[in-house]
């Protein structure tokens, strides 16, 4: 029975079917916000869970130079490290699957191993634009993959735990206390949570007007839909992880709360997609080295003052 | 049922790869203008991608020239199936204006096989967006009878 009942929660609550489901509404979210701010209707709600489906009743291509190995390979494991990340975070009143001390740490390491293999899959594509599209994805990993530790690691600091339950619960103690710090961490790691995850104004590394579609040009059907899962999937851990050490709603609210508090995040989200246009490679680099890694390093050391 | 979901999914979601085979581009401007914000078009699904693995349906404009058939050939083999195309302009349907020159061959039909036909010089958004609707309900048949329709498989291009 045991087993069984681990097999439920790998492959159901909360693990793949969930997060998956989550990360499609969220995508809905996303997508509707942006066409209300642009004055349109915009989808209607199942639209992304048809366009998954349709991924996977397409042909499936394998392009003669790629590496067909790490063609097959490569998606589904970047869907398999983006849902591992969700196991780890506690939410709406649930903990998570297998709380310990420092689980803050391996959701952080999940996410960063998703980045790295959309490198990978880029790089074992043989397509000249995603060998460009991945150099690009590394590029603004490694700008954007500080400034995004160091702001959540605030918290952390604040709560002198490395325990997400145990953040959570400190947090919530010393509110007012805390307040102005924790709203200059969550500032910088909503916009450094919007630069990993590629999205406008940050996806110099997808741009379609200059690479084609980056890392995932040769992608076709079912492989395609397993990269866009896992980037769902991302979002989902991204925003699940800032709503539990910023905006914990599910203390209140429970499961309803998570869920308000995700759908915030990816509302700043689309409102920051919506408002500005695509910058080049350089500009997201020099953005996050000058802007978001100082103030970043400032959110640390005024923790460390707050916290006295 | 999955048929019929398949089927549903296919007409819901189709993604356009657009390409220029050698027209005048004032088609290409009224493609774009169809994916503006005014037209809504995500209503019905449609999204516009840059590489054509990912696209469901090739707008193309323009004339084929005999310099661009091989690329023409090339981009329509690299879409996955099903696969369907969609010719904008009077030169797309039969090189119009450019008709006899030299190096045309005339309209895509020439070169690859066309679904739909949308005929103006150029076409306006609303002719387009009708245009495109006509082959959703044509790919929605297709998935929901029984001999399908796999024109021919390409493998590695
Ligand atoms: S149909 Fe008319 S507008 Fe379109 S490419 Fe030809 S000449 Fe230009």
């Amino acid at each position: 029975m045991d087993f069984l009942a681990d097999l439920f929660k790998l492959l159901v609550f909360p693990g793949f079917l969930f997060v998956v489901n989550f990360g499609l509404f969220l995508e809905w979210v996303d997508r509707k916000i942006y066409a209300r701010m642009q004055h349109r209707v915009g989808p209607p709600w199942y639209q992304p869970w048809l366009d998954t489906i349709k991924l996977f009743t397409k042909e499936d291509v394998i392009p003669e130079k790629a590496n067909p190995f790490m063609f097959t390979f490569l998606p589904v494991l970047d869907l398999a490290a983006a849902v591992t990340a969700f196991l780890y975070l506690p939410f709406g009143g649930f903990s998570s699957v297998n709380p310990f001390p420092g689980d803050l740490v391996v959701v952080v390491f999940f996410l960063t191993l998703s980045t790295l293999l959309l490198f990978l899959i880029g790089w074992y594509s043989g397509s000249p634009f995603g060998r460009v599209g991945s150099l690009r994805a590394v590029t603004q990993f490694l700008a954007y993959e500080v400034p995004l530790v160091l702001s959540l690691l605030t918290p952390a600091l604040l709560a002198g735990s490395w325990s997400i339950s145990t953040i959570k619960i400190v947090m919530a103690q010393n509110l007012s206390r805390f307040l102005p710090v924790t709203l200059l961490a969550l500032a910088v790691s909503l916009l450094s949570l919007q630069g990993k995850l590629l999205r406008v104004p940050f996806d110099a590394p997808e741009a379609e007007t200059e690479i084609v579609a980056g890392p995932l040009t040769e992608y076709t059907g079912r492989r395609l839909a397993f990269i866009r899962l896992a980037e769902r999937a991302e979002l989902v851990v991204g925003a699940g992880l800032i709503s539990n050490l910023f905006l914990p709603f599910d203390k209140v609210l429970g499961m309803l709360g998570f869920f308000v508090s995700c759908v915030v995040v990816v509302f700043g989200l689309s409102v920051l997609r919506a408002s500005f246009a695509r910058l080049r490679i350089e500009d997201t680099t020099l953005i996050s080295w000058k802007y978001l890694i100082p103030f970043s390093a400032l959110g640390m050391a005024l923790a460390i003052m707050v916290r006295g | 049922m999955l048929e019929k979901i398949v089927a549903l999914s296919r007409k819901a979601s189709p993604w356009v790869a657009h390409f220029n085979s050698g027209g005048c581009n004032a088609c290409d401007i009224e493609v774009m203008a169809t994916i503006t914000p005014r037209f809504d078009v995500e209503r019905l699904g449609i999204q516009l991608k840059g590489s054509p693995r990912h696209a469901d349906i090739l707008i193309c404009t323009g004339p084929v020239t005999g310099q661009i058939r091989e690329r023409l050939l090339r981009i329509y083999h690299q879409m996955p199936q099903p696969k369907y195309v969609v010719a904008v302009g009077s030169c797309a349907l039969s090189g119009g204006v450019f008709h006899g020159c030299y190096n045309v061959m005339g309209g895509v039909d020439q070169v690859i096989p066309v679904d739909v036909y949308v005929p103006g010089c150029p076409p306006r958004p609303d002719a387009i967006i009708a245009g495109i609707a006509k082959v959703l309900d044509k790919m929605q048949e297709d998935a929901l009878s029984k001999d399908g329709r796999e024109r021919e498989v390409d493998h590695g291009c």
